[in-house]
């Protein structure tokens, strides 16, 4: 190379130096990884303390064996807090969907959705198991 | 000066001033991100405390019933139970100060053991029950009352089974249990011969589930002048199912107490007395219900009535974050709680200070 150059090639050094480092800032301006975990773990354990509490005297079962999906919307809409929208689904032991009607209380219009899947046995005289999934988010 | 010597020094000067400037625009660019993760850390460490006061029932785990004990660690967990947020009902009546053996807020700050936490607990039913009287007609015999009855939910209404009570001097009413969609009217007639004033008491329940009961009471004058506010009289404090009606001041005579939930009511029998307060033992109703409890009495010249509930429900205690968020990071964790077989609206405020 020769002499004349090398200054030249030392400024291509420093703009190429220039765009690397400002690229590096545009993408870790966009980590925002923790606070969307952390959104949804709250919504997760909201809605999973509701299930729990909608079993512990058997209610989420007998509405599941009744087949009477109009209350168990209103009960969760009822202990959830307000402005969480929910959407409910319940499978049987082969996976088989079993509500007939959407359990829902609204769209969901955010990306931030929590899931949780919970396993309800009936209390009634012949055993049945279900699996529900309730996705959770935050209603705009 | 030769030409690559400018270009050095050109790209030498290009370089120091985007060091600075890459210094200048991390510190910048990192440093939200960097609060963030402090205060996700302290959220989850309050998170992590605001379970650890539900999920524990404290030292002694029967702290709540010994009227006199202090917790030496606090947790409002019933003691026993396998149902994880199922509280004792005396730890949340004593949270309340209204009851005269409530602990304070400094004797919980120490039992929690962490001097740089501040908090507030409510409790309060899952929705709410409001009581409007908007007319009254008056007849020769009898008087009618129109009320409007609320339930709803943040605004919301709530479809809700209703049962009232009406009590006044030597009288008790029972209604049947109605329902209402959110908002009803309903009429209450009572004789012209019956001293006032009077107290309504209605609890509704949940069509969709019967765990979740809510209740208000609603005092108005019949007979009589308008009633005087709660506590003018007596200080009722619930505790280990027994109830303590403390005299405000001499010369107060009680008669009838009655203890009220949904499903089942019940005139109590006074255990012991003395001039200054009485006490009468409370019946474990089988009913997911909170239990009203309403005290009738004489003053030198009127009839009064006092009411409580129990679990003494809905209480505020601790610290009032309202003017401090600005310094301190403070956060609210709401869980649905189990008392007594009911369900309830439990919301932990924890804050310290913004670090």
């Amino acid at each position: 190379m020769k002499n004349e150059n090398r200054g030249q090639i030392r400024i291509i050094e420093a703009f190429l130096a220039v765009l690397i480092i400002f690229s590096s800032f545009a993408i870790s301006a966009n980590l925002t990884v923790t606070q969307t975990v952390t959104n949804h773990d709250n919504l997760a354990s909201t809605g999973l303390l509701a299930l729990v509490k909608l079993d512990s005297d058997g209610s989420l079962g007998k509405y599941i064996e009744d087949r009477d999906w109009a209350a168990l919307r209103d009960a969760l809409n009822l202990i959830l807090p307000a402005g969480i929208a929910f959407n409910l689904t319940v499978y049987d032991g082969q996976m088989q969907q079993v509500n007939t009607d959407v359990i829902s209380n609204c769209g969901f219009s955010s990306e931030d959705i929590a899931f949780v899947e919970y396993v309800c046995a009936s209390q009634g005289s012949n055993f049945h198991c279900y699996m529900i999934h309730l996705y959770l988010a935050v209603a705009a | 000066m030769p030409t690559i010597s400018i270009d050095t020094f050109f790209a030498c000067s290009l370089m120091v001033l985007l060091m600075i400037s890459a210094m200048a625009g991390a510190s910048k660019l990192l440093y939200p991100h960097i609060n963030n993760t402090v205060d996700m850390n302290i959220a989850e460490r309050y998170a992590s405390v605001s379970k650890y006061l539900l999920l524990n029932d404290g030292t002694p785990s029967n702290w709540g019933q010994n009227c006199q004990g202090v917790p030496e660690t606090i947790g409002l967990a019933k003691a026993g139970s396998d149902n994880p947020y199922t509280l004792d009902i005396d730890k949340v009546s004593r949270l309340n100060n209204e009851n005269l053996y409530a602990v304070s807020y400094a004797q919980i700050f120490t039992a929690l053991e962490m001097p740089d936490v501040s908090f507030r607990i409510e409790i309060e039913p899952v929705f709410e029950v409001a009581l409007n009287l908007t007319e009254a007609f008056e007849g020769a015999n009898k008087t009618s009352y129109e009320f409007e009855i609320l339930t709803e939910k943040q605004g919301f209404p709530v479809q809700a089974e209703l049962k009232f009570y009406v009590i006044a001097e030597n009288y008790l009413e029972t209604s049947h249990a109605c329902v209402s969609n959110g908002r009803t009217y309903m009429n209450v007639t009572i004789s012209n011969d019956v001293n006032g004033p009077a107290l309504l008491v209605v609890f509704a329940r949940s069509v969709s589930n019967a765990e979740i009961v809510s209740f208000s009471a609603y005092p108005f004058a019949h007979n009589s002048p308008e009633p005087k506010p709660k506590g003018t009289f007596l200080r009722l404090s619930p505790l280990n199912y027994t109830l303590n009606a403390s005299l405000i001041y001499p010369g107060i005579n009680l008669s009838d107490v009655y203890a009220l939930s949904f499903n089942y009511s019940s005139t109590l029998t006074q255990t012991a007395n003395s001039s200054q307060s009485a006490t009468y033992n409370i019946p474990h109703f089988l009913d997911p219900s909170p239990t009203l409890i309403v005290v009738t009495g004489r003053n030198s010249t009127s009839f009064f009535t006092e009411w409580t509930a129990y679990p003494q429900i809905p209480l505020q205690t601790g610290a009032n974050f309202a003017s401090s968020t600005a310094l301190s990071n403070v956060f609210a964790y709401t869980y649905l709680v189990t008392i007594n077989s009911a369900l309830y609206k439990c919301t932990v405020w924890l804050g310290g200070p913004r670090q």
